[in-house]
């Protein structure tokens, strides 16, 4: 059996790369700033006395346009690689992705919603365009994975199996929604949703940044304190009901959790694939599947891949930007192609 | 005493900002939108331009400049990197929140409606006029126009004498597939309108038709735009993808007409007028013989 | 102490098994014999809490079994199941180690038990390995060891509860392992085991439940239960029973 990565030596390792990304993100991007100056500019924001003199631009780029940039990709990255954590236990499967409860195509479904009626409605004031397009796809989100989950109880039990079908059905029905809506929409809106179904962390504010960090905190506070019974989970759910874990509350937290979570950050990036399916099984693959580890260092490794990942996005076209949701997929289709050839780990 | 030096202060404030406006002219220029980019290099702006969408494709130098992508979708640190001192936009560029990063960065926006007609040619090409510095030959430009438009529209009621008006539709696609129709309010329409057909698609802005609709429609003319391809490559995707179009009374009759799709994108562009006497002739064959 | 009382359990419409009173006495091996069908799982399944009965209660010491919180219940009742569908690469110590889930005994003497308990189900050469790359005979043996460290050291008032725990053994495994309960048992606890082996059963338990259909036939010493009469009417075998040469206990063989 391969050895496996020392806990510790994992988490310095993630750490490590997460400052590494977070502190490129910030460092680099289509305006080259000079090193110097974005140091200085990058300790103004903390609050230190630094010499203002000529930082105006770096200080523009850096506090207004890549700081919450990079902010945003952390917190996505992580809850979108703990959400998967979270799905894989619950279906016992590491091939589990956090759209099989729904809640994407519900997000979809929610801002295809918001983007068709709000053009349809003559504009909506600028000023709450971003907020009722999040707060759409949010709503949608978490609609589709409780009706998912309400699908999936029979007399008071989750039938995992029947959720799992459920979701499969409740995504094509929102495929066709979203179609519908493709439809209706003119040539404008079309474009626009084909843009918000590919994901973007383009136009961060701090303004629409706030709620999904503060879901993301809350989620990725909660879900370690739960993984001995996690870990107890994927035994199966009457062996963990045997070791005293209540079965039926932990699945309904999984799902909750990660309905919250994707639909924040679904309502915040836009579609972005794969990361739920990918992290986990690279973290799994490195250091083995105990969730008291792997549920911290996904959140680490997710957040760090995600940022890097923008950082292709934002330069290889500069000045123009790819789509995230387009270098993901790039990344993740072939990387679980071959997990499917080699046989899961 | 006072009055004298306010008076004095004034005069030599007026003469002063006379020669300074040349200089507070923005100088760099990035530009989103077809027809807005063929405007700005027509009233000589081009030299100035530093980046351009990926909608601009005349003149054919634009090409080379850098690209800030989808005008949709604009990166603030992309266009930022260009240290343009002035983005002109028509209201499809977005989205909202970068366009307010780029704003606070110091940058000029300016939004221009892409509403396809003269009134709103006119206000733009007054304004483009004032930034550019260009104000006369913009005006120039403009009557210039509006007495080819006047021209044409002679040309198309003489034709109607002899004819009546062909039904038309005009559809954009790309590489022949899913071909959008062109409705009511478009610039598409406008151009049909003025070219003398008949549109047949009564809905409102773009909108994708069933084939057997369009087929049901039975245009006299066919007009196409493929974002993909050109030429006959074009005509023969189109054809291909959608087959069932071979049996309108256009196809019979041969009279299907390529249209370049860039003039569809950002408003009333310059080559419209020119468009507009191909797609004429077409539209009224026996007349072309005599156009002028 | 566990306790059956009157119990019935139905599935849907039909009663799959009725009339069970049972008492599981501390220290003591009861094995539970039928053929398939007979509702020897059942039976396991309403003990333990999974079915819950139609008539009649489960008592676990003074309270209902359904009354006891999730945590409390665990360090008193232990369950193996026949198989396991874990399909992750745990290693086997981690397995073992989720048997300590219910306790709060900090990781030092959690893995002190775990290493006992993989001793005690003769796993302990398994230490270190990856689950998935074990046998199913291995792989049976870690989770014995799971639920042994579960109830560690075990004493009276627990109770293990085991549905066919030799079934993927071979012959040297399937008595090891059932020595290996039975040492556990001689510690207090009370253990419940559904075999199919009949000679296994008569060696190793002290007394034997004899289901068929569902309904009891015969809860008594190994010695009563196994004569030839209601071995031939419950499974339709003609047997003959003799002693064990060495040990004095039935030895059932096929006519």
């Amino acid at each position: 059996m391969t050895a496996l990565v020392k806990p510790r030596t994992l988490f310095i390792g993630l750490g490590v790369l997460c400052l590494l990304a977070t502190w490129l993100s910030l460092a680099l991007g289509p305006v080259s700033l000079p090193l110097l100056d974005t140091l200085r500019a990058a300790l103004r924001l903390l609050g230190l006395p630094v010499a203002v003199d000529g930082l105006e631009q770096a200080e523009l780029i850096l506090g207004q346009i890549r700081l919450p940039r990079t902010l945003l990709g952390l917190a996505v990255g992580g809850v979108l690689a703990l959400s998967g954590v979270a799905m894989q236990g619950l279906f016992r499967n590491p091939l589990a992705d956090p759209g099989l409860v729904g809640v994407s195509s519900g997000a979809a479904l929610g801002a295809a919603f918001a983007i068709v009626a709000g053009s349809a409605l003559g504009g909506v004031p600028e000023a709450f365009g971003p907020y009722v397009l999040s707060l759409c796809a949010f709503l949608g989100g978490l609609g589709v994975t409780a009706l998912v989950y309400r699908l999936g109880r029979r007399n008071g039990q989750t039938h995992v199996a029947t959720m799992l079908l459920a979701g499969i059905a409740l995504t094509a029905l929102s495929g066709s929604a979203v179609g519908l809506f493709t439809y209706l929409a003119d040539d404008a809106t079309l474009r626009t949703l084909t843009f918000w179904n590919l994901g973007s962390l383009n136009g961060a504010s701090y303004a629409r940044l706030w709620p999904l960090l503060l879901v993301s905190a809350g989620v990725a506070l909660w879900l370690p304190r739960r993984a001995r019974e996690l870990n107890a989970l994927l035994l199966g759910e009457s062996e963990a009901a045997h070791l005293g874990v209540n079965v039926e509350a932990l699945k309904r937290e999984l799902v909750f959790c990660t309905a919250l979570g994707v639909g924040a950050a679904v309502a915040a990036a836009g579609m972005i694939g794969f990361v739920g399916l990918v992290v986990p099984h690279l973290v799994r693959l490195v250091a083995g599947p105990d969730h008291r580890v792997l549920l911290p260092a996904s959140v680490l490794a997710g957040a760090s891949l995600l940022l890097l990942a923008d950082l292709v996005a934002r330069l290889a076209l500069a000045p123009a930007e790819l789509p995230i949701g387009i270098v993901t997929a790039f990344i993740g289709a072939p990387f679980f192609l071959y997990l499917l050839v080699r046989g899961r780990a | 005493m006072r009055l004298n030096i306010r008076a004095v202060a004034l005069c030599v404030a007026l003469l002063v900002n006379q020669g300074a406006s040349a200089v507070d002219l923005p100088q760099r220029w990035v530009s989103a939108g077809g027809a807005l980019s063929e405007w700005v290099s027509a009233l000589g702006g081009e030299s100035k331009l530093v980046g351009v969408d990926t909608t601009s494709q005349h003149p054919e130098s634009l090409r080379a400049l850098p690209s800030i992508g989808y005008q949709r979708q604009l990166s603030a640190e992309g266009v930022l990197s260009l240290r343009p001192q002035i983005l002109v936009g028509t209201e499809e560029m977005g989205p909202p929140p970068v366009l307010a990063q780029i704003r606070s960065a110091g940058v000029q926006v300016e939004l221009f409606s892409a509403t396809p007609d003269l009134p709103t040619l006119r206000g733009n090409l007054q304004h483009l006029g004032q930034l550019l510095g260009t104000e006369a030959e913009a005006a120039q430009l403009f009557d210039r126009y509006q007495k080819q438009l006047t021209q044409q529209h002679t040309r198309v009621v003489e034709a109607q004498r002899k004819q009546k008006a062909p039904g038309v539709l005009l559809l954009v696609g790309s590489s022949g597939g899913k071909p959008l129709v062109a409705g009511k309010g478009t610039s598409a329409d406008w151009l049909l309108q003025q070219a003398g057909g008949h549109n047949l698609a009564t809905h409102g802005g773009y909108k994708s038709f069933s084939v057997e609709s369009l087929a049901g429609l039975n245009p006299d003319v066919l007009v196409f735009a493929d974002r993909a391809l050109s030429g006959e490559e074009a005509r023969a995707a189109l054809f291909r993808e959608n087959p069932i179009l071979s049996s309108t009374r256009a196809a019979r009759d041969g009279r299907v007409m390529e249209l370049d799709p860039t003039l569809l994108v950002g408003g009333l562009g310059p080559r419209l007028p020119q468009s507009l006497v191909e797609l004429t002739a077409g539209f009224y064959p026996v007349e072309s013989a005599t156009a002028p | 102490m566990l306790r059956a009382q009157s119990l019935h359990i139905q599935r849907g419409r039909k009663t799959v098994l009725a009339d069970i009173d049972l008492v599981l006495n501390p220290g003591e091996m009861l094995g539970v014999l039928g053929p398939n069908g007979a509702g020897k799982s059942t039976l396991l399944a309403g003990l333990c809490g999974e079915l819950r009965p139609s008539q009649g209660q489960v008592w676990l010491d003074d309270r209902p079994l359904a009354h006891w919180p999730g945590a409390e219940r665990a360090r008193r009742l232990a369950v193996l199941p026949q198989s396991s569908t874990l399909d992750f690469a745990f290693r086997v110590e981690e397995v073992v180690g989720m048997g300590r889930l219910p306790h709060q005994s900090g990781r030092l003497r959690d893995e002190q038990i775990v290493t006992a308990a993989l001793q005690a189900a003769d796993a302990a050469h398994l230490h270190g390995r990856s689950y998935l790359a074990l046998s199913g005979g291995e792989r049976q043996r870690v989770h014995l060891a799971r639920v042994l460290a579960q109830l560690w050291p075990g004493e009276a008032g627990q109770t293990l509860l085991l549905d066919e725990p030799t079934s993927m053994l071979d012959p040297l495994h399937q008595h090891t392992i059932l020595q290996a309960v039975r040492e556990f048992a001689s510690r207090g606890a009370a253990v419940l085991v559904i075999l199919h082996d009949l000679n296994l059963a008569a060696r190793y338990c002290e007394r034997l439940l004899l289901l068929a259909s569902g309904r009891p036939v015969a809860l008594d010493t190994p010695r009563q239960v196994l004569r030839p009469e209601p071995l031939k009417s419950v499974f339709g075998l003609d047997v003959l029973v003799q002693d064990h040469p060495e040990r004095g206990h039935p030895l059932i063989i096929a006519r």
